[in-house]
Order: structure tokens, then sequence, then C-alpha cells
């Protein structure tokens, strides 16, 4: 049925064809209020949020920088750190100060045993138990380092 | 009916109108969001997105224990915006003139190396004409004038803080990098330097110069969308490429044991005064290179200090003629094929032998001597005599088996692979002057290599200088490459040639000066002439490689004096006592434990003395009693002689020894 057939029904006019649109029209604000608040909740999220990620994003600037600031610092130290522990400068205060050192008598020093499981340490004094290939086939390793 | 007719036609024209309008704004939204759509996106892009690049750090050079050789030192370049300055102040000429002058001055005060009219003149220039595209001159804004580069990253901070409470206009401090040395000439030569070209490490020599690519760094870059005040629209669009930081270099160098070599080699220079001096220091299990030193050298960070003659990395790059320290490899080679024993009897005729109508020399007369005695008193005669008695392809073989005529395998560039001509292209000379190390040309990373393989037994080793290469958490251990076939055939040819090297250490050997209290030291002298312009001079190359303790060697320590100019030119003189002194303080720092006592040291010392002295006084007895022989046979002869032209009798000839008084006819 169509609107032109509902309207010249006789008996479907007075207080019961008023009492049809009144629900229809609430119905039709409030689904437009839901919709228009959904979206505006949805706007306001997105704003909120991309506000918080532009502060957050401001305090990682910040901190990268003051990372980069403080690496840079550590920087500087090992150079400085560096040029203290160098021998020119050792020698120097060992002069300076007239101290009287001398190497360590091998005969002085003891090794502790290693015990089972333990993995040496690359030694610094000469050979160590690297692994290695070679152009010739397996390669042999001297033992050595911390004994 | 006409008002209504020409309704219809104004009502026609309007919908014409209106359809063309539509039209008109359907193609040119169809150009501009179709056909032109990327074009014109990529322009809209351009001007609300930024591109930053962004650079890694290049790669440090650490010695093996993780001491820093070479790092990056942050610092700070200040820059002045010449342009920007002048539109600060309101385009005031005058106002912008006594600014620069202020920034001028305020940087002469608190920098090193700037001049105030230097920065002021660079401040003042605030356009430059340049060319367009078009080949039209232009005048664009300067908006770059260098006012200091290199400046330490404290001090730079300090001026920031300063350039901010004094208001200057148009100054930046951007962050920047040099390299720094920390320990300025140690190891010099071989870790190598850098230059900067356009913000661009180019690495000029060395480890900088070898390894570059490692330690290069990879540049990233950002591109992100911004906001009108510039800062980075965190929510639209963005994307990044990943900077890597250039690859750590981890040498086999221990600073220490560098640090013991370096101070000797001073010590000796100060002693000898050489023209030039080098030390290598290498395990030979291995063929890690401990410490490698020369003198002259520079410092990287003072070119000023840097000539031809202190840059040069003589260790891989010098081809030199090594003289007698070639001998072992002689000796050794025809003690494991079975041409001689320790024990066989090679006549030295007296200093004096010629052979291939040239004559060769001994620095002192010997005559018939077992093998061990070639060694220990190196004579050319001897070694010469073998090494004809095993034939020129044994002597190749033997040469090329200890690795001379090729490459170290150590990661250092340029690196020399000596000069040993093929065995095609050798003279009927040259098996006689090979073997005593002359007409043959090596590098000393080639010498201590060879020394490493008759130290560990025989095996083929290839020196190393860099031990691993690390990026957090990415290791490369860079392989020890040694081959599992000794070289000797015969697993006491070790033994024998480095009995025979002991006897250089002892009495009666060419260098005594490196014999170290408790331990057995297997070495050996070398003293080479000079080849200037062709011809051998009155200049030498004195050296002195060796082992330490012989019998289970820890290190191969080579030691060369170019040109010793005070005291002897020898090679036992002359780099034995350096020998000694690094090797006596590298067995401390090691922790070896001495193979003998003092007393049993003393003893063996005595021992050999006492030996050496019998063997002089039994071999002055022999040539005394040949001597006595000979005249007397002479005498005889010549009393034949006299009988048989006057029938009578008489001494015709002094006996030797005689006093001048003795009667002649």
């Amino acid at each position: 049925m169509n609107q032109f057939t509902k309207k010249t029904n006789p008996s479907e006019d007075g207080a019961g064809a008023g009492r049809t649109e009144t629900p229809w029209v609430a119905g039709l604000i409030f689904k437009m209020a839901l919709i228009m608040s959904i979206i505006f909740a949805a706007f306001y999220a997105r704003v909120h949020l991309n506000d918080k990620t532009e502060q957050l994003a401001r305090e990682k600037t910040r901190i990268t920088e003051q990372i980069r600031e403080k690496q840079t610092e550590i920087q500087t130290l090992n150079i400085q750190l560096a040029q203290l522990k160098s021998w020119e400068n050792i020698n120097a205060k060992i002069r300076q100060h007239n101290l009287a050192l001398h190497a360590v008598n091998p005969n002085q020093v003891r090794y502790m045993k290693r015990f089972e499981g333990q993995v040496a340490a690359p030694s610094l004094y000469g050979s160590d138990t690297r692994v290695a290939d070679t152009s010739a086939g397996a390669k042999q390793t001297s033992a050595g380092g911390i004994r | 009916m006409t008002l209504f007719r020409s309704m219809a036609i104004r009502m026609a024209l309007v919908y014409i109108l209106l359809i063309c309008g539509f039209g008109y704004v359907a193609r040119v939204l169809y150009t501009v969001q179709i056909s032109r759509h990327c074009e014109l996106f990529e322009k809209a892009q351009n001007t609300y997105t930024t591109r930053i690049e962004t650079h890694g750090t290049r790669g440090e050079i650490y010695d093996f224990g993780g001491s820093l050789l070479v790092g990056n030192m942050p610092t700070m370049d200040i820059i002045g915006d010449p342009a920007n300055i002048y539109i600060l102040n309101k385009k005031d000429a005058d106002k912008t003139e006594t600014e620069c002058r202020m920034i001028a001055d305020f940087f002469e005060k608190n920098c090193e190396n700037v001049k105030s009219d230097e920065i002021f003149r660079r401040l003042s220039r605030r356009s430059f004409t340049t060319k367009d595209k078009d080949g039209n001159e232009i005048e664009q804004d300067c908006h770059y004038a260098v006012i200091a580069t290199g400046v330490d990253y404290q001090t730079a901070k300090d001026l920031k803080e300063k350039v901010k409470e004094l208001s200057f206009h148009g100054i930046a401090f951007t962050s920047s990098y040099r390299r720094k040395y920390p320990k300025n000439t140690m190891l010099a030569n071989i870790l190598g330097l850098t230059n900067v070209s356009y913000d661009t490490f180019v690495p000029v020599q060395g480890i900088e110069r070898s390894l570059n690519d490692a330690m290069t760094a990879t540049s990233g870059s950002m591109v992100y969308e911004r906001a009108r005040n510039g800062r980075h629209v965190t929510f639209a669009n963005s994307r990044s490429e990943p900077t890597l930081d250039g690859y750590d270099i981890y040498l086999t160098i221990r600073e220490p044991l560098q640090a013991i070599v370096e101070e000797e080699l001073d010590l000796m220079c100060e002693r000898v005064k050489p023209h030039a001096a080098w030390a290598v220091l290498v395990d030979p299990a291995t063929g890690d290179v401990l410490a490698a030193a020369q003198r002259p050298t520079f410092n990287p960070n003072d070119r000023a200090t840097m000539t031809p003659e202190s840059s040069a990395n003589r260790l891989s790059e010098l081809a030199l003629e090594p003289g007698s320290i070639m001998k072992p490899f002689v000796i050794s080679y025809a003690l494991d094929k079975g041409f001689v024993t320790p024990g066989s009897i090679v006549d030295c005729e007296q200093g004096v032998w010629k052979y291939a109508g040239r004559l060769l020399h001994d620095t002192h007369n010997v005559g018939k001597v077992p093998v061990t005695e070639v060694i220990k008193q190196s004579s050319n005669i001897g070694t010469a005599k073998v090494s004809v008695m095993m034939g020129a392809k044994n002597l190749d073989t033997a040469l090329r088996s200890f690795g001379f005529g090729q490459k170290t395998g150590i990661q250092l560039k340029p690196e020399t692979s000596g000069i040993f001509r093929p065995l095609e292209k050798w003279d009927s000379l040259s098996v006689s002057r090979f073997c005593i190390g002359q007409g043959i040309a090596v590098s000393p990373l080639q010498l201590a290599r060879a020394y490493c393989m008759i130290a560990n037994g025989g095996y083929k080793v290839n020196l190393r200088i860099v031990d691993r290469i690390e990026r957090g958490d990415d290791v490369r251990v860079m392989p020890v490459i040694r081959e599992t076939k000794s070289i000797f055939a015969n697993p006491t040819t070790k033994k024998m040639i480095t009995d025979m090297m002991i006897g250089v250490t002892e009495a009666g050997g060419t260098c005594t000066e490196a014999a170290i209290e408790g331990f057995h030291v297997a070495g050996k002298t070398g003293t080479a002439q000079k080849v200037i312009n062709g011809a051998y001079s009155n200049r030498y190359y004195a050296s002195f490689v060796g082992f330490v303790p012989a019998e289970n060697p820890k290190f191969v320590l080579l030691v060369t004096c170019d040109d010793p100019t005070v005291g002897s030119r020898y090679g036992g003189s002359a780099s034995g006592p350096t020998f000694k002194a690094i090797a006596e303080r590298t067995l401390k720092y090691m922790h070896v434990q001495p193979q003998l006592t003092k007393e049993q040291w003393l003893a063996e010392r005595s021992a050999a003395q006492k030996a050496l002295h019998e063997r002089k006084v039994r071999e002055d007895a022999l040539v005394q009693a040949r001597r006595e022989e000979r005249d007397r046979q002479l005498k005889a002869q010549q009393a034949k002689e006299t009988t048989k032209r006057t029938g009578t009798s008489v001494a015709s000839r002094p006996a030797s020894g005689s006093k001048s008084n003795t009667i002649r006819r």
C-alpha cells in the first residue's frame, strides 16, 4: 500500500494517524543522534589519540636526544680513558712519581685449575682455542689460554 | 507563444551552459584526479614531506683485549647563516655588520685556529651569484658559512650556551665526529689513517684502508609528513631505512706487548742510530701478530709528523735481501730430505770459495766443520755447498715451501710477495746465492711466517692481524688458516734445526747477546748488504730472528736494524740485545716459567764455553801440527834441491816463527 491510498483511506484518519508518525520521526532523530555521537566519539577519540601520539613522539624525541647526548659523552670519555690507559701516559706517571715497579716473576704466578665444563676465555697471552677452518682441510689449534 | 518560446530557448541555453560547466568541471576533475594524479600528488606531498638522511658511525679499532686503538671523537661544526643574520636584524646593514663583527670576535676568542677577519668576511657575504638551469646568472641567498669545524664536544656545548645567552642570530651547531688515535704513535703504520672529504671518510692506508668496507657505516633515511611548525606528524605516513654502524675491528695485537716492542725499539734506535728499524712478534701456532712496530713512525693525530719515510708500512710493503737469516730454511730442508745430517762435515774453505766463476766469502775463516757449526758460525760457504749439493730444484722447492714468493695472508694492503725468480730464470750463481739470502727479496712478515713454520714443526700458517669483527651481536671471527700437513717429512727435523739455532746464542755462536737466563733461545743472525741503485753498498740490514722457549715456542720475534750507524753493523750486535730485551719482557708478561734454574743455565753456558775452548785448542793444535808438517816437508824438499845443486846441505829457509837473523843464502 502506498502513501496515496493510505491518505485516502478514511478508516485510518484521525488520532491513529498521528500516533504512527511521532515514533517514526523520534526514531529517526534518535538514530541520527546516535550515529552523530558515534562519529563524534570516534572523531574525538582519533584527535585525542593523535594528540597523545604527538605528545609521546615529542617525549621520544627528547629522550632520544638525551640518549644521543649521553652516548656522545660516553664516546668522549672512552677516548679519554684510552688516552689515560696508554703506556705512554702510564710510563710518564711512573717516572713522575718515581715508582719502583717491576714485572712479575713467572715463578710467582700460579694458575687455577679449570673445572670440568668451564669454558676457557680467549687468552691475552698467546695462542687461544679458536675454532677455525683451513684452506687445506681441518685445522688444528694449540691449547693455551687460561690454564 | 513568443514568450513561451523565448523562455524555452533561455532554459535550453541555461541547460547547455550548465552542461558545459559540469563538463568542464568533470574534465578538470578527471585531469587532476586521474591523468595528472601522480604528478600533482607528488608535488603536494613534497610540500609537506621531509626526508632526512641518517648516518651511522664508522667502526672503531681495538686490540685483542678490547683496548681502544682508533675511536670516533664526537665534535661539532659551527655554521653561520649570513642571509638569516641579515633578515633577523630587520635588513639593517649596520646592525648586521656589528653583529657579524661581534660573532667573529667571539669565536676567535673561544675557538682554536679561528681568525676574526676571516669569519667576518664569510658572514658578511649574504648572497652569491650562480647560474640557473638555463645558464642565466642569478643571485642567491647564502645560508652556509663555516665558522669552525671539529670543535671538541664539551667546548662546543659551552659555546652553544654562550651563543644563546648573547642572543646571536643565525648560528647553528651540527654534530660530527673525527677519527682519534688515543695511543698516538703506537701501531700507527699498521692502523693507518683516514682523510675526510665532504663528510665521508677516505681511507689512506693500513687497517683503515684494508678493512674500510667493513668499518664503513650504512646510511639510512627517514621520510615523514611534517606539520606547519616542521615537526614530524607521527600519525601520518612515514617510512624509514635503518642506519647501520660499521663493524668494530678487534686486532690480534696485545697492547702491553706492543708497548714493550715499541719501547725497546726506541732504545735500540738511541743505541745504534739506524736509518730505520722494525720488529714483529708472532704467535707461531696461530700466526697471530702479537705486536708490530717500526721506526721512524708518525702520529696520526698530527699530520705534520707524516713523511714518506715515516708513513710507509715497512713490515708488509718492503722487500729486502734478508742475508744469513735464510740459512736455516735451506739447512732444515737438507736435513729433512737426508742430504746432510747435523754431523756431516762441510769444508768451508777457510773463508774463500770460487763457484761459477765468482768468489764467495765468509766473514771469518771456517775450515772443515759439521753442519751444526755452519749455522752456528753462519758460514756462507758451508750453506752454499749444502745448497749446491741439493741442487737448484730442491732449493727452489725448499724456499717456496716456506712461503717465499707468496703473500702471508695478513689482512693488510698492499702486501708485497717479495722477489723470488721462477726456477727457469735462475742463473748458474743463483743456487749458491739464494740460500744465503742474496738475490732474493722478502718482506719482514714473510720472514716471520717462515720462522713460525720452523717453530711450529713445519706447519704452514697464514699470518693474522684481525681477530674478529663485531657489530652488536653480529660477531665474525677470522679463522686461523693453518695447513694440517707439515712440510717436514722427518719428525726430528724440527729438533735438529732448533738445536743448531740454539747454538747461535751459545758460546761460539754469532749472537751470544740474545741468550736469556733460564731459557734456550733458538735464533739466527743476518747481516745483509743493502742494494742501492742496483749495486751492493756499504750499508747493511742487521737482523736477528728467533723463538723462545726453543722447545715449545711461545713467540717468534724478528728485529731488524736498517743501516746502524753507531757500533757494530752485525745483526748479532745491533739487533741481538733488543731481541733479548723484548723476549725477556714478553716471557714475563706471558708468565712463561723458565726451563732451567739459574745454576743449570750457568752450568750449560760454562760447559758450552769449555767445549768451545777445547775445540779451539784442538783446532789450533791441528793447525799448528799441519803448519809444522808443511814446513818440515818444505824444508826437506829445499834441502833435497840444494843437495842436488851443490852437494852440500844448508838451511835455506827460516823456520816458521823464527827470527829474521836466520842465515840466508
